[in-house]
Formats: structure tokens, sequence, C-alpha cells
């Protein structure tokens, strides 16, 4: 399951599983549980690397890693299951036809590429916590590659949503954009109207012209966007440390004081 | 090609790396050679200036370290953000450019390696020393920034999502590479010291350092 799990999540990076032919059924194909198992994996990693800064402290903090390594799947995790209910409810009420498998299906590969992303970015990490000593300079990197992880997941979250919904819609036009119109039925992989010159498959944060999304159901996603990336951002205050200050003993968790926001900002002044 | 000398297979290799026409002709193993002989030719001539032999071969074992680390760090997330914008199936060629360019920056050091020997044969200032070693290095990366964008050229023809990607690579490149070079000191060697292969201090934070330096300067201090 998990091998299985894995290709899903390659075909899903590729842009393989997205493509509007393979949308037609209104979800993504990839199994939830094994997606989420990958998650879970790819999540240790990104953690075991941010707390490889702990186990070059004097000395060596090794808790810190594994405590890191336990803590990143649960930060993602636990913002989802926080946030989805409220999501599923709004997206009914507005009449989206995105039912409860498919939004999870679709959360959760999303889930999948902001974690390939935290990933890939370990080795940057795990180089710089190697090669530094500076505590408020990791802060921030980890906050930067943790941000722009997210923002691709969540890139990659509206553009899918955007083809789903778009392909299961009953016509409707973008009052923003009088010329839109829902598109003919997509012959085999449907592309945008300048075929002639594109000779290369879009990727899976790439918009494709000439699909409009529903006002409504278009707010109600970029709400629960901020949302989720505010909830993200204080889980991830609740649950530290995931690095390990050179001036705490470790600890699994903090008092409860202060937020995320306060303290990037005396990271940044630490930092300069 | 095969049955020529050596000699005569390797200036082959260089010409064609030089005219970014190294796809078809030059194997990744011999862009991997001329990787490690460039970069320990300029390192050798880079620690020449204390005269001491120990630092000399210390840098010529830590240039092209030094670019070998960089690459290795930086190339995962690289990979993962080309899938991403759907060019995996374009990253072999993309990997083959990143290697040439990485090759041709180290020709292009040990082409200038003839003006650090000269430079040193000047001036005994070890600062002095420093500053031009620095102007070689940005002159062979821009350079080889050339070299890159010609190699990327075909890629970006083919799906123009390249030309984000090359900036996103030179960014990464860059970012860690700023670091690497500052932990693996020292190349040039203080003669007031002796060599060592990595400083005790090596453990800060180039990009702290900056930062500083740059607040300072704007305090006036």
């Amino acid at each position: 399951m998990i091998r299985r799990a894995f290709g899903d999540l390659d075909r899903v990076l590729r842009g393989e599983k997205t493509q509007l032919k393979d949308l037609r059924d209104g979800t993504v194909d990839v199994s939830f549980p094994g997606l989420t198992s990958v998650v879970a994996i790819l999540g240790a990693v990104s953690g075991l690397c941010m707390g490889v800064f702990a186990l070059f402290r004097d000395p060596p903090v090794w808790q810190q890693t594994l405590a890191s390594a336990v803590k990143v799947p649960l930060l993602f995790l636990l913002t989802l299951i926080i946030t989805f209910p409220s999501l599923y409810v709004f997206n009914a009420l507005v009449g989206s036809r995105l039912r409860l498998v498919a939004l999870s299906r679709l959360l959760i590969a999303s889930l999948g590429v902001t974690v390939s992303v935290t990933a890939a970015f370990g080795t940057i990490i795990a180089f710089f916590s190697v090669s530094t000593t500076s505590y408020p300079f990791m802060v921030l990197l980890n906050v930067a590659v943790f941000a722009v992880a997210g923002l691709l997941g969540l890139h990659f979250l509206l553009q899918t949503l955007h083809r789903i919904t778009t392909l299961n819609q009953p016509e409707t036009t973008d009052p923003d954009n009088p010329a839109s119109q829902m598109p003919p039925e997509p012959a085999g992989e449907a592309q945008p109207k300048d075929q002639a010159t594109r000779a290369f498959a879009p990727g899976p944060l790439e918009p494709l012209n000439g699909l409009v999304l529903a006002g409504h159901v278009k707010a109600v996603f970029r709400c629960w966007i901020i949302v989720f990336a505010l909830v993200g951002a204080q889980m991830s205050w609740v649950l530290r440390p995931f690095i390990g200050s050179p001036n705490s003993p470790f600890a699994w968790f903090r008092e409860r004081k202060s937020n995320f926001f306060e303290a990037v900002m005396n990271a940044m002044g630490n930092l300069f | 090609m095969t049955g020529l000398p050596l000699r005569h297979r390797v200036r082959g290799w260089v010409d064609d790396l030089l005219r970014g026409q190294a796809h078809g002709h030059t194997s990744p193993r011999a862009l991997v050679m001329i990787l490690v002989f460039c970069g320990s030719g300029y390192g050798l001539v880079m620690g020449s200036f204390g005269g001491n032999p120990w630092q000399m071969g210390y840098s010529a074992v830590k240039v092209p370290m030094l670019l070998a680390v960089t690459f290795v760090v930086s190339l995962p997330p690289f990979f993962v953000l080309n899938t991403l914008l759907g060019l995996r199936g374009d990253f072999r060629q993309v990997l083959r450019a990143l290697v040439a360019a990485q090759a041709g920056l180290t020709i292009i050091l040990l082409s200038l390696a003839p003006y650090t020997m000269l430079w040193y044969a000047s001036s005994a200032h070890y600062s002095a020393a420093v500053a031009f070693n620095s102007l070689m290095f940005g002159t062979a990366s821009l350079t080889s920034q050339l070299l890159l964008i010609r190699y990327y050229r075909p890629l970006i023809a083919r799906n123009p999502n390249h030309r984000l990607m090359l900036r996103t690579w030179i960014l990464i490149y860059a970012f860690v590479g700023i670091q690497t070079g500052w932990m693996a000191r020292p190349f040039i060697g203080s003669p007031r010291h002796p060599a060592v292969f990595l400083r005790a201090d090596q453990w800060t934070n180039a990009w702290v350092v900056v930062s500083r330096l740059f607040r300072n300067l704007l305090a006036g201090s």
C-alpha cells in the first residue's frame, strides 16, 4: 500500500493525476489512507531534518530530533483535521458538487505536495543545521521553507479544485468575466486555446485557460486557505519546539504564551 | 573521438563544453573529471599564497568539494520544483546542463589562475589576496551563468517554465554555495597562521555575518 501510495504521490507531483481527463469522476484518484501514510512518512523526514540542529548542541539533544520527527506530521494532520469539517460544511452550503470523499482526497493530495516540498528542502535545512549555530537564522529558514511549501500545496489545491468543479458544475459564468463560459466536453487531454503551440502536458500547478470557477466556491476556498494558514501557524506554535533553542532544556512542549507571529518578529530582530 | 589520444579528447571535451555543445559529445563522467581536475588546479594556485604545500593541498581538495556539496544539497528541492512544474521529463537534460555549467566554471577558474599567480607574485597583502580571489570567483561564476543559459536555451524553447526554474536554481545554489564557501575556509591561508583544513570558528553563518555587516553599515558604524 505504501509503495502504491508513493507512486500515487509521484503521479500527483507530475500532474498525471490532475489532467482534466483524470478528473471526470469529480475526484483525484488517490488512496486516502495510503497518501495519509505517505504524508506522515515525509513529514517525519522533514521533522528529522529540522531536528538535526539539536544534534549539534553540546551535549547533543537526540530527544529533540525524535520529537520533531513525530510533531511535524502531527502539525499537518492536526491542522487538516481542525479545518476540514468547516470546509466541508461551507462547501456543501454554497452548492459545490465536491462530496466528502472527493474533498478529503483533494486535501490529502495537496498536503502530499506540501510535505514533498518540505522533505525535499530537508537537505538544505539539515545542511544549515550542521553548519551554523545561529538559532534565529534556523527559525527563519524553517519558517520560509514551510511558507513556500504551504503556498505550493495550496496553489495545487486551488488549481485542482478549479479543474474538478468546472468539469462537474452546471453551466455558470463568472460575474467578473461575462465572456467566460464552460468549456466543451474535453477531448482526451483537454487543452487551453493555445494547444497548437503547446507540445507538453500541463503540470499540476498550471492554470488552464478558459476554465472558470463559480464565485461562491472560490470565495469559500480562499477563506479556507487563509484559515488553514493561520491555524497551521498557530498549531506550529502550540506544538513547539521543533528546532530546540540552545538556551532551553529539552521539553516535548513549551508553556502557553505569546504566539507564532510575535516569535517570528523576535527572531528577525535577533538576527539583525 | 574515442580512438584519439587522451589529450586530444580532453581538448575536444573542453572546447565543446565552452561552446555549449557538451550535450551530445561529452559524457557525464568526462564532465565530472573536468570539474575535479580544473577545480583542484585552481585550488592549488589559490592555496599557494603563503607558500605552504599543506594549504595548497587542502585547497585543491576543497574547491571541487565546495562545488559538489553545494550541488548535492541544492538538487533535491530543485528536482521536486521541476516535477511540480511538469518538467520531470526534461530533468536528465537539465542535470546535464547544470553539471556542464559547473565544469565550465572550473575551466574558467583555471584559465584565470595565471592572473592569481601574478597577483601573488606582486603583493604580499593577505586581504588583497582574498579580494582578488573573490573577484576571480565572481568573474568565473558570472561567466558560467552565461554558459548555463546557453545550455538552457533549447529547454526554454521547449517549455517556458524552464526559465523560472533556471532562476530558481541560481537563487538556491547561491544561497547554499555562499554558506558552503564560508564553512570551508580557509582557501588562501594567511601566512601568519598554520595551514588548517577548516577553521576552528567554521560553525558561523555567512548570511548572519553579512546581515550584521549590512546593519552596521546602515547604522554608520
